[in-house]
């Protein structure tokens, strides 16, 4: 092998098994789901073509619809929780104050908790019986059926999705709020700006690409939610399956010795368009403010 | 049917189907070799597979004891055990199936060999000359309890039965101001006692904690499918009545209010903490009520399920012989070992289920009373066997029964009739039937 030849091949060699592990882990496996996903596939029964028919299969589904009214409205409730909260948290915890590392370590605590674990504490908390109610019933109200009522099923998985991924984007936070400029702040403070003030005018937009990225990371997250869901209200997705999201529409169709992998690979390939289509909304959205 | 590029899609026969965008899709298709393995009647010899299904834990002891017995009856075989526990069971055979793995005996219900036996996988055991012979050794209904639908045969060597029992608790039944040793028997009798129940309680207990599921409808009397099973049925008037029933039951606090949701683990957990009065379970519960809940255990009773058929529900449970198996002489032969009379009656004696070979059930050993709880238990549940119907049709997948779960929550919350609710809930099974 020539000298030249070495080099122009030395680094596809050092590629190669990257992109043999993304070839065979990603790559096949999208390309096999969008294959899938217009045949009839079953668990052990190869497919055959069917063309558009699982999409239109979907489009008669009413469990296809709950589930994407779901999910959708996990992305409304969650997405700005997930932007805002962790930015407030991050402000409490950044200043060098002594034990602030305490504080630290236990909002991350969550994060490294395994999601079945923190489901099911959850689930004891939020029981007929649970911590919560044994405290509503001290001051006369309750008991509520946070498990048994679909609505509250939803917004009790949302409220575990924000507190489990708090952590996770406080870190993120802190590492954008160390690089705001301490004169920034300085300067407004002489101006006579309170600290409101000082959040709104010079915290966020200094931080406003991390918040976009938040916001973009955690829209796909909450369209993509599952466990929380799963645990919280069942596998039957809640109470007639009011809480079911689309990942677990996924699973309930796609598993099994009978799962149609057909129609479940159809459910998938749309829940990628519509978390792609998210995530190019929310980079537009950036884009187009930086430009004006 | 045009085929994907023009050819039939063989892919699922040999992938995995991938997590796309992370959503959660799991679920191999096809299996293993097209090949058919080695035949039956060859020299019983070479290594085999054996999986059964959460029973390492505690009977260790007796699944090595056969082996070794086996092992040295039959020199040059060699069986490799594997246990899988009781959650995701489906999903790890279709996994195996899917990657063509699938062990050479393997544990199955009737519903589990259904979709297996569809896909070539297990051997019809009434078609093969060697296993055919074996059909008079177990009882007529244990061997029909594995044939399976349109399918024409038997696909599982018939292994242990079960009936379940029905546990309640006594004190709660006193304190509501019911006899504690007259618990219901039929479903007029359950719904009455829960009414009272849930009315004496201020509607803090429940008697029940779960929706009724399609064993129930068997068990009122339900016609669940039409004569070849392939159509499901269960919205007739009586599948009506008694949702109907179940409705009036959810409105007045006799079935818990998580109900709608609950699993068959959240339900146990209930009743164990004493906060609803009745749950169907196995014998296998009484050794963790007198373990987690001494209090529960001293007021248990335990009673049959009401059947208004007069025909209690009854599990069915079998050894699979893999179709693909390369020593499929020793997967018979081994299969036929576990499951022979001896070895059914000791398992038994061990596990608190019931034998299915013939005549066994004739044995003091289920025919008299002990004086014992389990003694108790296992008289008369052996004696509920006699007629006992598997009511859970073999083509019902998770996905139906999801589905009727789904439905029975809309009609018990109001949101429809419970005919509508059940219109529903065949219409779409049936559906998912005919895709099948």
């Amino acid at each position: 092998m020539s000298v030249r030849t070495h080099r122009a091949a030395s680094p596809w060699l050092f590629l190669l098994p990257g992109l043999a592990v993304v070839a065979a882990f990603v790559l096949y496996p999208f390309l096999s789901t969008v294959q899938h996903a217009f045949t009839d596939a079953r668990t052990l029964t190869p497919g055959v073509w069917v063309g558009l028919r699982n999409f239109q299969e979907m489009l008669h589904d009413p469990q296809f619809w709950t589930a994407l009214r779901n999910s959708l409205l996990y992305v409304v409730v969650v997405v700005p929780c997930t932007v805002l909260l962790p930015l407030l948290v991050a402000l409490l915890v950044e200043k060098p104050l002594k034990g602030v590392v305490f504080f630290r370590a236990a909002f991350y605590t969550p994060v490294v908790a395994s999601v079945v674990v923190v489901a099911l504490i959850w689930v004891w908390m939020l029981d007929d019986r649970g911590l919560l109610n044994s405290m509503l019933e001290m001051v006369g109200a309750g008991p509520v059926s946070f498990l048994g009522d679909a609505g509250l099923v939803l917004l009790c998985a949302m409220a575990l999705t924000v507190w489990k991924g708090l952590g996770y984007y406080m870190i993120i936070y802190l590492a954008a709020l160390a690089q705001v400029p301490r004169e920034l702040h300085e300067a407004a403070a002489v101006d006579g700006a309170g600290p409101v003030r000082r959040f709104v005018t010079v915290t966020v937009p200094a931080v406003r690409s991390t918040m976009v990225l938040v916001g973009a990371l955690s829209s796909v997250a909450a369209f993509k939610v599952f466990s929380e869901v799963y645990l919280l209200a069942g596998p039957t997705g809640g109470p007639a399956g009011e809480d079911s999201t689309l990942v677990m529409l996924v699973q309930r169709s796609g598993t099994g010795l009978s799962g149609r992998v057909g129609y479940a690979s159809a459910l998938s390939l749309v829940i990628f368009c519509i978390a792609l289509l998210l995530m190019l909304l929310v980079l537009r959205a950036d884009r187009k403010e930086k430009t004006e | 049917m045009r085929t994907f590029r023009g050819t039939r899609v063989t892919g699922p026969a040999r992938t995995a189907v991938p997590l796309l965008a992370g959503a959660l899709l799991l679920g191999a298709c096809g299996g293993g070799t097209d090949g058919g393995g080695s035949a039956a009647d060859g020299k019983v010899s070479g290594h085999i597979t054996f999986q059964t299904w959460n029973l390492r834990a505690q009977y260790k002891d007796y699944f090595e004891g056969l082996i070794d017995e086996f092992e040295k009856a039959h020199p040059g075989t060699k069986v490799k055990w594997i246990d899988q526990p009781a959650e995701n069971y489906p999903e790890k055979l279709s996994a195996d199936a899917g990657g063509g793995t699938l062990p050479d005996v393997v544990n199955v219900s009737p519903d589990l060999s259904y979709p297996l036996a569809k896909a070539g996988l297990l051997m019809n055991l009434d078609k093969e000359p060697v296993t055919a012979k074996a059909k008079g050794t177990y009882t007529p209904e244990a061997w029909k309890g594995n044939r399976l639908p349109g399918l024409d045969g038997a696909y599982a060597f018939p292994w242990y039965l079960n009936t379940g029992p029905l546990f309640y608790n006594k004190a709660l039944f006193k304190k509501a101001g019911l006899d504690p040793e007259k618990p219901p028997t039929t479903y007029d009798e359950l719904f009455a006692d829960a009414g009272k129940m849930a009315k004496a309680s201020g509607g803090k207990v429940a008697t029940l904690a779960g929706v009724p599921a399609i064993e129930d409808f068997g068990r009122y009397g339900v016609k669940l499918m039409n004569a070849d099973a392939t159509r499901f049925t269960y919205n007739e008037p009586r599948g009506v009545q008694l949702l109907t029933e179940y409705k009036k039951l959810f409105e007045s606090g006799g079935l818990d209010s998580q109900a709608l949701n609950a699993t068959p683990e959240s339900a146990g957990r209930k009743f164990l903490q004493q906060r609803v009065a009745m749950n169907p379970g196995s014998a296998h519960d009484l050794a963790n009520f007198k373990e987690n809940a001494p209090d529960l255990y001293k007021n248990l009773g335990i009673t049959d399920a009401p059947a208004d058929t007069g025909k209690p529900n009854m599990y069915v449970m079998g050894l699979g012989i893999n179709d693909r198996s390369e020593h499929k002489a020793a997967a018979i032969a081994f299969a036929r070992f576990v499951t022979n009379q001896r070895n059914q009656e000791a398992f038994a004696h061990q596990v608190a289920v019931f034998p299915s070979t013939k005549g066994s059930l004739d044995k003091p050993y289920w025919t008299e009373d002990d004086g014992t709880d389990e003694g108790r238990v296992r008289v008369a549940a052996a004696k509920m066997l006699d007629g006992a119907v598997n009511y859970t049709p073999v083509v019902m997948t998770e996905e139906m029964k999801t589905v009727l779960q789904n439905e029975v929550a809309k009609a018990l919350q109001g949101d429809k009739s419970p005919k509508q609710a059940l219109d529903d809930a065949v219409a779409q099974s049936n559906r998912l039937l005919q895709q099948g």
